[in-house]
């Protein structure tokens, strides 16, 4: 039979607040992690193949890998790992929405911005952790390095995936066309694996490079990480954490801008 | 329950009139997409938007749900101003885009069931009322069925169905019919008519004016960003009383000959001419198109009332695309 309900004119006039808020972002995460179903696990699987391979990577390059070069890479090769799914993998995602013409259905949907957004971080975080752990684990596996896990783990991982993330889902929003959303990601990789000190010390960049990393949030984001990950080899972290904190912020309120515009 | 009560709202909200004032959509401040597009329409109404492609439907529609943000104009949902709470305006109206839905990963009841509960159904409500639908559709057979393997008919009726599983008071559709089979088409126009009759207003964008003419309680037809004709379907033929419609099947290969100055307007699409006659020219308008198919010239006639679709050509100079077969 047709179907049965009450009338439209009865439905909720307007839902808000903390509850509206919750009830949206776990919708919207079923929503991802059912779209991502057939791509999440060979996601999962890249990310930590790659985690790994640049790990073993690295002792293919240098011969005679130190205890304290290991520490320095593998803490490099987590960071990467990291900062390349969202940067990196988040604004291609949303540009295929927009060349499949999905993306105008998405924006339609009634949900507070704030939570898609957040469950597009989530999203990330399931993406991102096991490429991660996979480098940690190959470093001590391959290099037998030992790491000084200290809790300041949670706070310099969060606030790396929470930047990254959102600083792609602000440039995926933002650039209207999906060709140059794929031109300014392969610049970034550019930027993040040969111009940002993230496997190698800030000190080996010319001065006028090292300031500049200084103020960009991915040296930051190596340098809170490697922190929490070992005891003594980071420097200067409280004023990475400042920068990244920054960052943070600003990348969240470039993300609500951005996604507050309307053309 | 997840109601806001928002004061005195609550209790002097019984209007829920959709109006449209002066809405103008430039870019760059030169070509006009919309130009001074005004309508009212009621709850319970289908309301179809009529026009060529790029004549501005999309557009009109993409600023109701906040999409796209109005040069000039207002436009308002009962005292919503939709224009200033884009936030309220997706809450209290559902859009189905022409594109596809992005639902590869999805079976078909998931797709629906989720995006129910995105709109912010109860779970209870949604499955009763999505596989209700699915039965109402005939759609059963895929309903465990992922996305990627759908057709593209089936699909635009999952996305019709996940578009109105938790309506909106204001629901547009633009394009619901495309790819869809004729039998399910009627099961689909039939459900487009429930959901007015349970009270939505539905917006219904068609180039399509045959489909169009039965669907719609009233229709706006569009052209160039501006709206150049209101009305119910017969208001709008009214004009065409006491006239027929001529149709000739030329020859392939043939030109549109020359035209007796009985024929008022014409156009032709494919190797079809449709001319618009007075009644009372009907026997001459006949021996002309008798000539014409002895010399070769065309195949076969036929003579007719007038349809919608004369009027929207003799309004837009363009046929609709569904003319060809008509």
């Amino acid at each position: 039979m047709t179907t049965a309900t009450s009338s439209i004119l009865e439905l909720p006039i307007k839902r808000e607040g903390a509850t509206h808020w919750l009830q949206s972002y776990r919708a919207m995460l079923r929503w991802q992690l059912t779209d991502m179903r057939m791509l999440l696990p060979i996601t999962v699987v890249v990310q930590l193949l790659s985690g790994v391979g640049l790990v073993l990577g690295f002792g293919l390059l240098i011969s005679d890998m130190t205890a304290n070069v290991a520490v320095y890479l593998s803490t490099g090769a987590v960071v990467v790992t990291l900062v390349i799914v969202g940067v990196i993998m988040g604004p291609q995602l949303i540009a295929q929405q927009k060349a499949a013409g999905s993306y105008d259905f998405m924006w339609s949907l009634p949900v507070p911005r704030s939570s898609a957004a957040a469950a597009w971080v989530t999203l990330n975080v399931f993406i991102a952790v096991p490429g991660m752990l996979g480098a940690l684990g190959a470093a001590i596996w391959r290099y037998d390095v030992s790491f000084d896990v200290s809790l300041m783990v949670v706070p310099a991982i969060g606030l790396t995936l929470v930047t990254g993330t959102l600083l792609g889902y602000s440039i995926g929003h933002a650039v209207s066309k999906p060709d140059i959303t794929q031109l300014i990601t392969q610049l970034l990789v550019f930027v993040i694996m040969g111009l940002s000190p993230i496997s190698y010390p800030i000190e080996n960049l010319p001065g006028w490079l090292a300031t500049i990393n200084e103020f960009l949030p991915f040296y930051p984001m190596a340098n809170v990480v490697r922190d929490s990950l070992t005891n003594g080899i980071a420097t200067d972290v409280v004023r990475s954490y400042v920068v990244l904190g920054m960052w943070a912020l600003a990348s969240g309120s470039i993300a609500a801008a951005v996604l507050r515009k309307r053309k | 329950m997840m109601t806001s009560t928002y004061g005195e709202h609550v209790e002097t909200q019984s209007d829920w009139t959709f109006r449209a004032e002066n809405v103008s959509k430039t870019y760059d401040g030169e070509v006009f997409a919309n130009d001074g597009i005004s309508l009212e329409v009621h709850p319970g109404e289908v309301y179809g938007l009529l026009g060529p492609n790029g004549a501005g439907k999309t557009t009109f529609v993409k600023q109701v749900i906040g999409l796209l943000k109005p040069t000039s104009g207002s436009i308002s949902l009962g005292h919503f101003d939709l224009i200033e709470d884009p936030d309220v305006a997706r809450q209290l109206c559902s859009y189905l885009p022409q594109a596809q839905m992005p639902i590869e990963s999805f079976k078909m009841h998931e797709a629906v069931h989720i995006t129910g509960l995105i709109r912010g159904g109860t779970s209870e409500d949604i499955r009763a009322r999505g596989d209700a639908l699915i039965e109402a559709l005939d759609l059963t057979e895929w309903r465990d069925t992922r996305g990627h393997k759908l057709s593209g008919g089936v699909r635009r009726l999952v996305g019709y169905m996940m578009t109105t599983v938790s309506p909106g008071k204001v629901v547009i559709l633009d394009e619901p019919t495309n790819d869809v089979d004729p039998r399910r088409r009627r099961l689909l126009w039939d459900q487009i008519r429930l959901l007015g009759s349970q009270g939505a207003a539905v917006f219904l964008v068609t180039h399509n004016v045959l489909e169009a003419e039965k669907a719609v309680d009233r229709l706006a037809i569009i052209d160039e960003g501006k709206l150049i004709a209101q009305g119910t379907p017969s208001s709008l033929k009214s004009d065409d009383r006491g006239r027929l419609r001529l149709q000739l099947m030329l020859v392939p290969g043939n030109g549109v000959p020359d035209l007796p100055p009985l024929v008022q307007h014409h156009s032709r699409v494919g190797n079809n001419l449709m001319m618009v006659i007075d009644e009372a020219d009907a026997a001459v308008g006949i021996s002309w198109v008798r000539q014409m198919t002895d010399a070769g010239i065309a195949e076969e006639y036929a003579l007719g009332a007038t349809t919608l679709e004369d009027v929207y050509i003799r309004l837009t100079g363009h046929t609709s695309e569904n003319s060809g077969g008509a």
